[in-house]
């Protein structure tokens, strides 16, 4: 399943369904590691943690699909995943902090030499965390803390404490506003996103968390304003990049609040190009195509981001550039992550039961870099 | 269903053992005997659930009250699944073959519409190539059932491994390859006859579980091989030889041969004639020519693309044949099983009948040595349909497996055969999809599966088709995305149980209802789209998540919910109405968004905000500009048809102090007589018995109405 124009595609079927996938920092350069969350409806509690080690030198003449993905570990869930982050953590684990349908968090610590599952670590679960299922989970760097939030309203950090989670609620909106993304932006501040394209700016130091908000004027039009995904790049942590409904791919400014930028989307206007018009179901900065000019780049330029969408998309939009269409499925693509040691390799999951691994090559990247 | 058990031991509905037609399935429900009733009900997908139901036992009630132990349970309820039993396709597989079908089969769909556009234009005979497009669609349909040809290529060679196979042939892949042979393929370039014994080389071993064919038998030997010692001695070897030559496998054929023990070094001085014998068979076997329409790499034989090349070839090496078989050398030949078997090998290529029917043993093994030695230039398919019965006359095989009958069907011409064999040995995918190659170039079958039938409810054969698929995919929430492709391709019915489906999808997940309504966006069903959103803000609301329920109820445009939710709301504010708790309704009142338009009655909360922010400032003492702001709020308020009645009172006692105003009277005389009417409306409401308010206290009544008099009075003088 080779593509052309230095991209190399796999589809890999997995026969269940693919809910999330995410890089993990193995330990040596040459290892790679995919966490994905899966489950098969037609299985009673068949959720599940898989951590898959990828080949990342098949044999391109024949590629044998089924060697380039190995299960190396696997963790049963007590219910669907949700949401899932990893981070690496300074005891020389990887951590992944997951969520799930039931509103409970678990954070997994895993081996970065093996990607066996050495312990795991929940909340009370006799207390769920929320009341129905959490929108979004995101860990910190050191992987010693997440924020959860949840469609009840409730925004709370969890942090590891002598091996067990302890939790805090830093807010409740009691079911008032619903919460469906959250990113951190620093060590003490975050973003999450909800309904009708708002976004909530946030600073735990500061009593009831909140510090700003943004209103999208989703009423107006008769497209729907979820925002299902949040970037933030943390060296300048003033330009969140949210992606949602109706293809919308925007960043906004906390300096300049008034207008958001369109990246995509953005039908009402008229300024972005739209790349979908479908649900954008996650976006990430593609910062690591780029081999210079980060630090000297003017602040309020915003990087190039990537995006997948419901139409099976998997682009990368720019402010005031054409979009670079990387894949077109055939299905929805519903989570995807750009490794972060290797950032011509990404990972998709897509909605036909599969994992794809995609392969930029360096004479694409270096295309990429110059437009 | 009240079954009367008529044997207690087996069974609980009667039957008659003569009728041997209806199949039976025991189901095993663990229950003491007799059961009392059994209920049947449809559940998930194509699950049936049953419930047996015990007879109330009341010797047991009155022996014991807790010792009912697992054996003494009242009933049971069990998941019975039905469906077809392909043992080879799990039900991962056969998602996984239904995704990648979709592309392919859409793709057909579009061209199909796009040209039935261009022919209303120009009435151009756009058709004409209308069976390239099916036969693409069938390869890739082909190529996702799985690549299962024989391949040979591995670096070192087994000298001992004459078949080899590379994954394992399904008898979906055979079927649909079979469909495609003669329903689509058989216009193109290739021939009826190469196509067919291209097809058997592939799937011989299909042809029957129980009975030998020639691939088990060639298996059978091939485990033999290892152990024997003087090969040419065992009569199975030769057997196998000619079996494996009758079908056309040149390569076994040759490879079986070399095997031969004559081509031992130390022998092949004592058997220097057999040995050239064996090779001349061996020779004359590999450049067997063939008629094929492409060279295939790796395979044995010659290869002809046209007739009169292909008919001279064919002369020569008859006449060849026949030369060696009146050779001399023969009689050289002491070995007597080399001699009769290597004669026998000749005897089948100068297609000697007797021979051939000797070494197959499936009727479709005996067409292909037709096929390759007898007729080789059969072209036509009545020729063709006249050789199968001759076949099927020598070779009777008792009980056909659906492969088979399948076949059968196709010879027959019986379309309605062959879609009930498709659907009885490979279900509804394979309906679905092979209704495209059954139309390719037929115009009969075109007009029988496109004509509208009133048995039917006004659809045709091709749309029922598609409705069962499609209702199997939707049955399985991983499936139930693709349903719609197939379902948007019925003319009649399809739209019409799109729209059921999608509102009778569950709304738990909000991705879930993201998914359903960009069904509803391609397909443009926007009302259907507000009906998911209505279900989906009932949902929430109903599970205490207000800001979303609004939220999409808000999208839907739905003002008689949101009013009835807006009242609902009301009571929880006006109890807290100058509590500070108020604040904790920001976030929905942002989400409200300054468009009250479509909040319905919700449009209250963003003004009483506003309202009530102005007030806090001109309490902690702000200029009149301010206080001027509360006022407009507080007129807009007590104007708007939205803020109920009871919400009037507390607003004009919040605002006393601006009432009051000491620097100038605030409300100008309309506004002051609005307000009054207001007051007057309610002191009559109170008269009514089914007013009922604990805050109306009569001195607060009074002093409300003598600041109103009062500004009155002082905005006459100031005007």
């Amino acid at each position: 399943m080779a593509g052309s124009g230095g991209l190399q595609y796999y589809r890999l079927p997995q026969y269940k369904s693919v809910d999330v996938v995410r890089w993990l920092r193995p330990l040596s350069a040459f290892d790679r590691f995919i966490a994905a969350a899966v489950h098969n409806p037609d299985v009673v509690s068949s959720a599940a943690i898989e951590i898959f080690s990828l080949n990342p030198k098949p044999n391109t003449e024949n590629p044998d699909h089924d060697k380039l993905l190995n299960l190396r570990s696997s963790w049963p869930s007590p219910s669907r995943i949700t949401s899932l982050r990893t981070s690496e953590s300074s005891r020389k684990h990887l951590v992944v902090a997951l969520s799930t349908f039931a509103g409970s968090v678990y954070f997994l610590y895993v081996d970065p030499v093996d990607a066996s599952i050495d312990l795991e670590l929940s909340v009370d679960e006799e207390r769920p965390l929320h009341s129905g299922p959490v929108s979004a989970v995101d860990i910190q760097a050191g992987g010693y803390e997440c924020v959860t939030v949840g469609e009840d309203g409730r925004v709370n950090l969890v942090s590891v404490c002598q091996a067990t989670l302890e939790s805090r609620v830093l807010h409740d909106s009691r079911g008032l506003v619903s919460y469906t993304a959250a990113k951190w932006g620093s060590q003490e501040e975050f973003a999450t996103g909800g309904l009708g394209f708002g976004l909530q700016w946030w600073d735990r130091r500061k009593a009831g968390g909140l510090v700003s908000q943004f209103k999208g004027n989703w009423a107006q039009g008769s497209m729907t304003g979820l925002v299902h995904s949040i970037d933030i790049y943390p060296s300048r942590n003033h330009i969140c990049v949210v992606g949602g409904s109706s293809g919308m791919v925007l960043a906004w400014d906390r300096r300049w609040q008034q207008q958001p930028i369109f990246l995509s989307g953005g039908g009402l206007t008229g300024t972005g190009q739209a790349t979908s018009e479908s649900d954008v179901w996650e976006v990430q900065y593609d910062i690591g195509t780029q081999t210079s000019g980060i630090n000297s780049a003017p602040t309020s330029k915003i990087f190039p981001v990537m995006m997948c969408s419901e139409d099976g998309i998997l682009a990368v939009v720019e402010q005031g550039e054409a979009p670079i269409e990387l894949l077109a499925e055939d299905c929805a693509i519903n989570s995807f992550d750009i490794n972060p040691q290797h950032p011509s390799e990404v990972v998709c999951g897509i909605e036909w039961e599969s994992i794809g691994i995609l392969m930029r090559q360096r004479e694409s990247l270096s295309l990429l870099t110059e437009t | 269903m009240p079954g009367r058990p008529s044997d207690p031991d087996s069974a609980i509905v009667p039957f008659s053992p003569m009728a041997e037609d209806v199949p039976l399935f025991p189901v095993r429900h663990g229950l003491k005997p007799p059961i009392f009733r059994v209920f049947v009900s449809w559940s998930r997908g194509s699950h049936l659930q049953v419930a047996c139901v015990c007879p109330r036992d009341e010797s047991l009630e009155e022996k014991a009250d807790g010792d009912l132990g697992d054996e003494d349970v009242g009933g049971k309820v069990l998941e019975v699944k039905l469906g077809t039993s392909d043992a080879n396709i799990n039900e991962a597989k056969r998602r996984w073959i239904a995704y990648g079908s979709v592309p392919p089969f859409a793709l057909l769909q579009g061209r199909r519409n796009s040209l039935a556009a261009m022919s209303r234009i120009s009435s151009s005979s756009t058709f004409i190539d209308w069976w390239k497009h099916v036969l693409e669609y069938s390869q890739s349909i082909s190529e996702l059932l799985g690549n299962t040809r024989l391949q040979s290529t591995a670096v070192i060679e087994d000298p001992k491994l004459v078949l080899e196979r590379v994954g394992e042939p399904t008898s979906l892949k055979a079927a649909w390859q079979l469909i495609e042979i003669f329903y689509v393929d058989r216009h193109s370039f290739s021939g009826l006859a190469e196509s067919v014994v291209d097809w058997l080389a592939e799937f011989d071993c299909l042809l029957s579980e129980k009975d030998t064919t020639v691939s088990s038998k060639l298996v059978k030997l091939q485990e033999q091989l290892v152990n024997l010692q003087v090969i040419e001695d065992d009569p199975e070897y030769w057997e196998g030889i000619s079996s494996a030559l009758s079908v056309g496998w040149l390569e076994v054929v040759v490879k079986l041969l070399r095997l031969h023990g004559s081509y031992q070094l130390n022998q092949l001085d004592s058997r220097e004639t057999e040995n050239g014998l064996v090779e001349a068979v061996a020779v004359l076997v590999s450049t067997m020519p063939c008629l094929h329409h492409d060279f295939p790499a790796g395979k044995l034989g010659q290869y002809y693309r046209t007739k009169p090349d292909f008919v001279k070839a064919w002369e020569k090496w008859r006449g060849q044949i026949s030369k060696l078989d009146c050779s001399a050398f023969w009689v050289q030949c002491g070995h007597r099983q080399t001699r009769e078997g290597l004669r026998n090998l000749l005897q089948i290529m100068l297609g000697n009948i007797n021979n051939i029917s000797a070494a197959v043993f499936h009727w479709i093994e005996l067409l292909v040595p037709h096929l390759l030695f007898i007729r080789p230039l059969t072209a036509g398919f009545e020729e063709f349909q006249g050789l199968a019965q001759k076949c099927m006359q020598i070779k009777f095989n008792n009980t056909p497996n659906g492969l088979v009958r399948l076949f059968i069907g196709i010879l027959g011409e019986n379309t309605e055969v062959v879609l009930a064999e498709c659907s009885k040995s490979f279900g509804p995918w394979m309906v679905t999809h092979c209704l495209e190659l059954l139309t390719a170039d037929n115009n009969q079958n075109k007009i029988f599966l496109h004509e509208e039938r009133y048995n039917l409810g006004g659809i045709s054969i091709l749309e029922l088709h598609r409705l069962v698929y499609a209702q199997v995919l939707a049955s399985h929430p991983l499936t139930s995305q693709i349903a719609p492709t197939y379902l948007v391709s019925c003319p009649k019915q399809g739209l019409g149980l799109l729209e059921i489906l999608l509102c009778r999808q569950p709304v738990q997940h909000h991705q879930i209802i993201l998914k359903n309504l960009e069904i509803c966006r391609l397909y443009e069903l926007d009302g259907i789209s507000s009906c998911i959103k209505k279900i989906a803000g009932i949902y929430h609301w109903k599970h205490g998540r207000k800001g979303a329920g609004i939220y999409w109820l808000q999208e839907a445009r739905d003002e008689a919910t949101l009013n009835h939710i807006a009242h609902h709301l009301f009571e929880s504010i006006g109890r807290t109405i100058s509590d500070e708790s108020f604040k904790q309704w920001e976030g929905l009142i942002e989400l409200l968004g300054p468009d009250v338009g479509s909040a319905g009655g919700l449009g209250f909360l963003h003004t009483y905000r506003d309202f009530k922010k102005s007030l806090k400032l001109v309490e902690s003492g702000r200029t009149s500009d301010v206080a001027r702001q509360a006022i407009e709020a507080l007129i807009q308020l007590l104007k708007s048809p939205s803020t109920p009645q009871r919400f009037w009172f507390p607003l004009l006692h919040d605002s006393l102090k601006l009432l009051n105003w000491r620097e100038r009277p605030l409300l100008n005389v309309s506004e002051t007589n609005l307000l009054l009417n207001k007051l007057q409306e309610l002191s009559m409401a109170k008269l009514r018995p089914d007013f009922c308010s604990t805050e109306l206290q009569p001195n607060v009544l009074s002093s409300v109405r003598l600041a109103l008099a009062r500004n009155l009075s002082r905005a006459f003088l100031e005007e």
